[in-house]
């Protein structure tokens, strides 16, 4: 009597072979683009060199063409830099923890996801940078030996912490990258016909890093991604904790909050997965991979962005308890203004964006869906971004003296910058979508279950 | 001695050979081989360079051609030959003048450096925001550089024997001298001998702000027509109906005097009342505020007058009656009325209440104010029906300030000779046929007597920085005769006065006897009470500008006005019901910035088109305020076009307001009036303070384990050692500060703060270091919550609106000067760093300029430099002008864009001191040291010293009951701390 167990719908749809992704992962990068890819990199472009301009007219001026005030030091600059730096997370996320936990169906996103972090962490990178006064100078952050004396820098300054921080994410992020991509440059490399394009194929076969396929070598790759995984996962967590500290260590209202590290790392994690969703729906679409990037991995990150939502919901609620519970007449303010006051529209952007829009995902309906899922993806990134907006500039806008109490407006520069990194972004990320494999093709033939379903498909005939 | 001596190069040029001269005429005395060169092909084509060398050595010797070129910038800085021996670069020197420009006085102390005069500090009496911005206007670039004839360059000695010549041709006709109110009794000495010279010479005085009431009410009633002084010191009940007297009444700052008379440690305190139309200073310190229409005050001053005779009396003025009655002889009564009768019930009521004599002297009179309008009048008649045939003005601008100025420009063309002694070509000087500038008080020689007996000395600090002179040099120039010094010298040898020793002081008093006056006549006419529906109109004068002398004064300009908080503007002030009933409004726009409506106003004769409107808490019902000293169209680059003139509104009592379509943008720098139910200004009662001293100020205490505690004891952080060595403090108490902003602008003046102008300054992106916070208390109360159970959101919604007649407290706020400071733990680089004095210091070139210390700071104090502010053309002020730079102080860095600055306590002066009394072997002694806010303030309200010398006067007050730091709960520790404000309430 044949047995057979109910195995789990397969992750690659439309029973390909081994050949056939290769074939299909290899086309984006050797084919040519098609007119979606133009019209998105073009539209990029044109973003990026505005926000080029925006900033270069920043450094020329000085940050007085922001729309910054005496009481309100940081606005976009920083809810910006916020904001891409928890679109990162999602990435270390997927690649790091979910190798840990051994959760298959990471393998045909990973690869995006990591892009998408450290494009994401670059533009993060560039708003520290341009916020300063003197940017000039921004190396004085570095702890360089100098022949000033005894300066040197200070320590217990979280924007220091951040320095740290963010350089470490940066390069454990793009090695780990870099060494997963090894055996798919490789592939890349042999597939390259040295007469029709000699200048790609030597590229690709300097970023092969002379990888040969033999078993030492797949025995080292599994062993140093297990250790860069490793290495990885508690970064998801420091990172956003020490961004998150900029602001928990101060003395404003709405900044000291104990609460910060877990609820900022939860908000990456949750916005970081709706930008995967967001990019990974259009790649799917413009490069055609329809098959590996399926509705079940839509659903596995939707339920994920479902529990971090409520997650983050949760701490919205607690913090507003908390101030209430402290006693404290500051705090009590501070957060009854961030709701009635003359940012409420913020805060109601936020707070339907990030808590009550993903309680769709319930409905597995709109969980299953592509086009829900990324107008819901759509506006969770809007609600990650005014949360950020909200508690940077409604806990500086009134403070503790009522006579110095302003408010923020952004000028068109500020806007420009912000959108010229959403260029910049998109700039990197469609040159990455036709340079590089999209999808972790290597590890993903580990999963192709051929031989088995083939077997079973002939039997039946 | 003439050479005969003639060299000669050979023989042939001895002897005259025309060979020389053909070969003279010949530069290439041979043939220049060039075909020689050219033509030889194959040594050319062996030579090691090609072209392409050649191309390199183009290349390279038009770069190196380029380089040498370039020079780096000149910096203009060139060393004495020959030292002045009173000069050490470095040191400042010290000289004691006198500033008086017309309308302000004030004996000064002027701080040279390098000869250039850089900041002006009180000589032992109180001076005002404007007299510490003169030395600014000293820099003015658009001052007259030379002296005109017909708008034209011209030079002194064709302008002086013109004028000679037309004076002395005047036959009939009037030469007369209009002049602003004249202190100096040489110059009035020169003008009696011009008089001689010139027959038919006619001296009139006029003030911008007219006091004929006053003076022609003490005419009739002591027969002088000057005003008297008073004793705020002494009175116990003060009553003003309308008088600014801490500001601007009288051009005589009283806030001394005033404060000294209110000290709750003695338990001694005036009981202060004001009734008053536009929320003054003066008001905003009222103990007791009572809002009256201006058409109010004669009626309720005739009442109060039967009153104290036993008369009944409105109920308003219940305990204000009472208290008179019992302060007889200790009180004073004044008026802001410009109605002789009005001021003769004043005169009444102080006569009445025996206190001329005890608080108010009119045997001592004040000379500060002698102007007379009604000569005005008569001068433009005169000038109208060809009388006058020499106009010379000085120190007067009355084609601005007359409120018949139109009439007057017609009148003036009908005066054959004009002639302005203006320092600026202002709107009067351009009308005039010759403009002989003068010299500005810091290049001048003078003297001044403010009040009966008391002299001061005006004496030159640098040479006149361009081609003017002084006005008294000119009338002796047009005698005939020069030397001003001399004179003025000789004149007061001759009274027995000791030059040497009064120059140096820059004061004396004469033993001079009281003046005789008659005894009091009583002309006083009761006054009925009559009801005026309609909306009535009060000219005041702003603490910064005054009368709009300075208004090309950026420092000015910039200071903003201790009530409304706005700068750069003048408006219609109205309150909130009026408004509504109006449907004017007030209200922020995106980025916090306050805009107002417009309307136009007419009183009949004139029309104002797009005043903006500002809502004022405080002012009467149905009244409006406005501002006089804007809307200058001659004043320089700065004042030009600021808000509109108010002048010819000077006598208008009652005014039609029309509301027009559009918006105006104001630059204010507070857009939050209340306290929200915060400690911020701990205040409590002088009864309640009698029984507690500690009465209002009660720290907030932690629940703990060790039970409750406060801040202090609940820390984290790590002690810094602040025993060891000096502790600067300074201590601000909040019952003498007036609010004047003296302050502000000493401080501007010291520590080379920038001007950024009207339009960021309505960012919220002012640069000054020191800020006077003003809160208007609200009708909605946290008790007043809780008793009515209204929820937090409404009740916090209704703090943020001031009462319709509110309580007003001032609260000085620079840096706190933590020893926890937030800012230093953020810095990413240490650009902020504690000092083991105490003192939180700002390493500018270290400051990257993250700005992170801004948003951490609590009390928002850190300035961020947003822009390049010197030398931008952008920024057009002061510091964008080789002129205007040189008021810059040499001892503090002029900062540069993306760094942020802040209040450093001075500490080039703390330096200067330490320094001093370590070459003298010798501890700092406690005064030694002083900020310059400590220094400027009239009212001792802010003081400075080291809190480690247990004799030192701030150690006292950091001990005081009333002591308290600001926002204690975040256990910042400031070295900044305030006393708790007392109001003599009942």
């Amino acid at each position: 009597m044949h047995q057979e167990s109910e195995i789990r719908d397969p992750l690659i749809l439309g029973n390909k072979t081994y050949h056939d992704i290769t074939r299909e992962i290899a086309l984006p990068v050797e084919g040519k683009a098609n007119k979606y890819w133009w019209i998105l990199f073009g539209l990029s472009v044109v973003l990026f060199l505005w926000g080029i301009g925006c900033m270069a007219y920043t450094i020329g001026t000085g940050i007085g063409v922001w729309g910054l005030n005496k009481t309100v030091n940081w606005a976009w600059d920083i809810t910006n830099f916020v904001w891409w730096i928890g679109i990162g997370h999602a990435g270390t996320l997927i690649s790091a923890v979910l190798l840990l936990f051994r959760q298959k169906w990471r393998m045909a996103i990973n690869r995006s996801a990591e892009a998408m972090t450290i494009f994401g962490v670059v533009q993060a990178g560039l708003f520290p940078l341009i916020h300063m006064g003197r940017p000039w100078l921004a190396y004085w952050v570095f702890p360089i030996p100098n022949t000033y004396g005894s300066l040197w820098q200070n320590f217990n300054s979280p924007l220091l912490w951040d320095v740290f921080a963010i350089s470490t994410y940066l390069t454990v992020s793009t090695v780990f990258w870099y060494i997963g991509l090894i055996p798919d440059f490789a592939m890349i490399r042999d597939r390259m016909s040295k007469t029709i394009s000699p200048m790609k194929k030597q590229l690709y076969t300097l970023l092969a890093f002379g990888w040969s396929g033999r078993a030492k070598h797949w025995q080292r790759f599994e062993e140093v991604s297990l250790v860069l995984a490793g290495l990885a996962t508690p970064l998801v967590f420091s990172v956003h904790s020490i961004v998150s500290m900029d602001f928990a260590t101060s003395v404003i209202p709405g900044w000291h909050t104990t609460i910060f590290p877990p609820y900022f790392v939860l908000g990456a994690l949750f916005s970081g997965f709706a930008m995967v969703e967001t990019l990974l729906i259009i790649v799917r679409k413009v490069v055609h991979m329809e098959a590996y990037i399926t509705i079940k991995h839509i659903e596995y990150m939707n339920i994920i962005i479902l529990f971090t939502g409520s997650m983050v919901g949760t701490a919205y609620i607690t913090e507003l308890f908390m101030a209430w519970y402290s006693g404290v007449e500051f705090e009590q303010y501070a957060f009854l203004n961030r709701a009635t006051g003359p940012y409420w529209w913020a805060y109601v952007s936020m707070m339907s964006c990030n808590v009550i829009i993903p309680q769709l995902y319930w409905i597995k309906k709109i969980r299953t869906s592509f086009i829900a899922t990324f107008i819901l993806s759509i506006f969770v990134n809007i609600g990650m971004w005014f949360e950020r907006f909200v508690i940077i500039v409604t806990s500086l806008h009134r403070d503790f003296l009522p006579s110095a109490w302003s408010m923020f407006s952004p000028t068109f520069i500020d806007i420009g910058i912000f959108l010229g990194t959403i260029g910049f972004f998109f700039v990197l990320f469609l040159m990455y979508a036709r340079t590089f494999p999209v999808v972790a093709q290597a590890e993903l033939k580990t999963i192709l279950k051929s031989s088995g379903s083939e077997y079973k498909k002939r039997s039946h005939e | 001695m003439k050479t005969t001596k003639k060299y000669w190069k050979g023989l042939a040029q001895l002897n005259d050979d025309p060979i020389v001269e053909k070969l003279a005429q010949n530069e290439f005395v041979e043939d220049l081989p060039v075909d020689q060169f050219l033509g030889d092909k194959e040594n050319l084509s062996s030579t090691n360079s090609s072209r392409r060398d050649f191309l390199k050595f183009l290349g390279f010797s038009t770069a190196a051609a380029t380089l040498a070129a370039c020079e780096t910038p000149v910096v203009k800085s060139i060393p004495y030959l020959v030292k002045p021996d009173e000069i050490i670069p470095g040191v400042a020197n010290y000289y004691a003048s006198t500033i008086y420009d017309g309308r302000d006085y004030a004996s000064v102390l002027v701080k040279t450096r390098e000869g250039r005069p850089i900041k002006i500090e009180g000589n032992k009496t109180s001076s005002n925001a404007r007299v510490q911005a003169s030395v600014l206007s000293l820099y003015d670039s658009s001052r007259l550089k030379y002296p005109l004839k017909n708008n034209d360059e011209s030079d002194w000695r064709t302008i002086d024997s013109e004028i000679k010549d037309k004076l002395l041709r005047i036959k009939n006709g009037k030469i007369v001298l209009l002049s602003s109110t004249i202190l100096s009794p040489t110059t009035n000495e020169l003008v009696k001998s011009f008089s001689k010279k010139y027959r038919n010479v006619e001296h009139l005085m006029i003030d911008s702000n007219p006091y004929d009431g006053l003076l022609d009410a003490n005419l009739e009633s002591f027969g002088v027509r000057l005003a008297p002084t008073y004793s705020f010191d002494k009175a116990h009940v003060i009553v003003s109906f309308g008088a600014d007297f801490l500001a601007n009444w009288m051009a005589n700052d009283y806030a001394t005097d005033y404060i000294n008379g209110r000290n709750p440690k003695s338990g001694k305190m005036s009981k202060h009342y004001q009734l008053e139309t536009n929320l003054s200073l003066t008001g905003a310190n009222a103990d007791k505020r009572i809002q009256i229409k201006p058409s109010e005050q004669a009626y309720l001053l005739s009442n109060l007058l039967g009153a104290l005779k036993g008369e009944s009396f409105d109920k308003r003025l219940t305990k204000i009656v009472k208290d008179l009655k019992s302060s007889k002889t200790k009180s004073i009564v004044i008026s802001n009325s410009n109605d002789k009768n009005t001021q003769l019930i004043v005169n009444a009521i102080n006569h009445q209440l025996s206190n001329y004599g005890n608080t108010i002297s009119i045997t001592n009179p004040s000379k500060l104010k002698q102007g007379n309008t009604s000569n005005v009048d008569a001068l433009i008649s005169d000038m109208q029906n060809g009388n006058v045939e020499a106009l010379i003005t000085y120190n007067v601008n009355p084609s601005y300030t007359l409120a018949n100025s139109k009439e007057f420009n017609n009148a003036l063309k009908n005066v054959s000779l004009k002639i302005s002694t203006s320092q600026h070509h202002d709107e009067t000087a351009h009308l005039m046929d010759y403009v002989c500038p003068d010299s500005h008080n810091l290049e001048s020689w003078g003297d001044a007597n403010p009040k009966h007996g008391v002299y001061s000395l005006m004496q030159p600090t640098i040479s006149p920085l361009f081609n003017t002179r002084q006005f008294q040099e000119s009338l002796l120039s047009w005698m005939n005769k020069s030397d001003f010094q001399s004179f003025q010298k000789n004149y007061w040898i001759s009274k027995g006065v000791d030059w040497n020793k009064s120059l140096h002081d820059g004061y004396f008093n004469l033993n001079e006897p009281s003046i005789k006056v008659k005894r009091f006549t009583d002309n006083s006419i009761s006054v009925a009470k009559k009801n005026n529906e309609s909306i009535e109109l009060e000219i005041y004068e702003t603490v910064a500008l005054g009368d709009g002398r300075q208004a090309n004064n950026p420092w000015l300009q910039e200071l903003p006005d201790p009530i409304t908080r706005a700068c750069w503007d003048n408006y219609l002030t109205i309150s909130s019901s009026t408004a509504d009933k109006l449907g004017l409004s007030n209200w922020n726009v995106s980025n916090g910035a306050m805009n107002g409506s417009l309307v136009n106003i007419t009183d009949g004769n004139n029309i104002l088109e797009n005043v903006p409107v500002m809502i004022t808490p405080g002012q009467a019902q149905n009244t409006v305020g406005m501002a006089v000293g804007y809307g200058r169209t001659r004043a320089g680059k700065a004042g030009d076009n600021v808000g509109f003139n108010a002048y010819p509104f000077l006598n208008t009592k009652e005014l039609t307001i029309t509301k027009i379509e559009g918006e105006y943008e104001f630059a204010s720098i507070q857009l939050h009036h209340t306290m929200m139910g915060r400690d911020i200004v701990k205040e409590t009662s002088l009864a309640e303070y009698i029984k507690d001293p500690s009465a209002g100020n009660h720290r907030e205490l932690y629940h703990t384990y060790k039970g409750k505690l406060p801040s202090n004891e609940v820390s984290l952080y790590e002690e810094h050692d602040l025993e060891t060595g000096h502790f600067w403090n300074l201590s601000i108490d909040l019952t003498s500060c007036v609010g004047c902003g003296e302050c502000v602008v000493a401080c501007q003046s010291e520590n080379n703060i920038p001007v950024v102008g009207k339009e960021e300054m309505r960012k919220s992106r002012d640069m000054h270091w020191l800020r006077i916070d003003r809160y208007f208390s609200s009708d909605m109360t946290k008790e007043l919550s809780k008793e009515e159970k209204i929820s937090a959101i409404t009740m916090y919604s209704e703090m943020e609106v001031p009462s319709e007649n509110p309580e007003v407290v001032f609260q000085p706020v620079m840096c706190m000067h933590c020893n926890h400071a937030p800012c230093e733990n953020v810095c990413p680089v240490a650009a902020t760093t504690h000092s083991n004095e105490g003192l939180n210091q700002m390493t500018y070139n270290r400051c990257i300029g993250t700005r992170y210390c801004a948003n951490n700071c609590p009390y928002k104090v850190r300035r961020f430099n947003w822009f390049q502010y010197s030398e931008n053309e952008k920024f057009d002020f002061h510091m964008n002008d080789d002129l205007g730079k040189m008021v810059l102080n040499p001892d503090v860095v002029v900062r540069s864009r993306g760094v942020i600055e802040k209040c450093s306590m001075c500490i080039q002066k703390i330096q200067e001191v330490k320094l001093t009394a370590k070459r003298e072997g010798r501890p700092v002694k406690d005064y030694e040291a002083q900020t310059a806010c400590s220094s400027s303030c009239s009212t001792n309200a802010l003081v400075f010293g080291d809190s480690n010398n247990k004799e030192s006067k701030v150690w006292n007050l950091r001990n005081d009951e009333r002591a308290y730091d600001l926002l204690d709960h975040l256990n910042v520790r400031p070295s900044v701390f305030y006393q708790t404000k007392i109001r003599n309430k009942a």
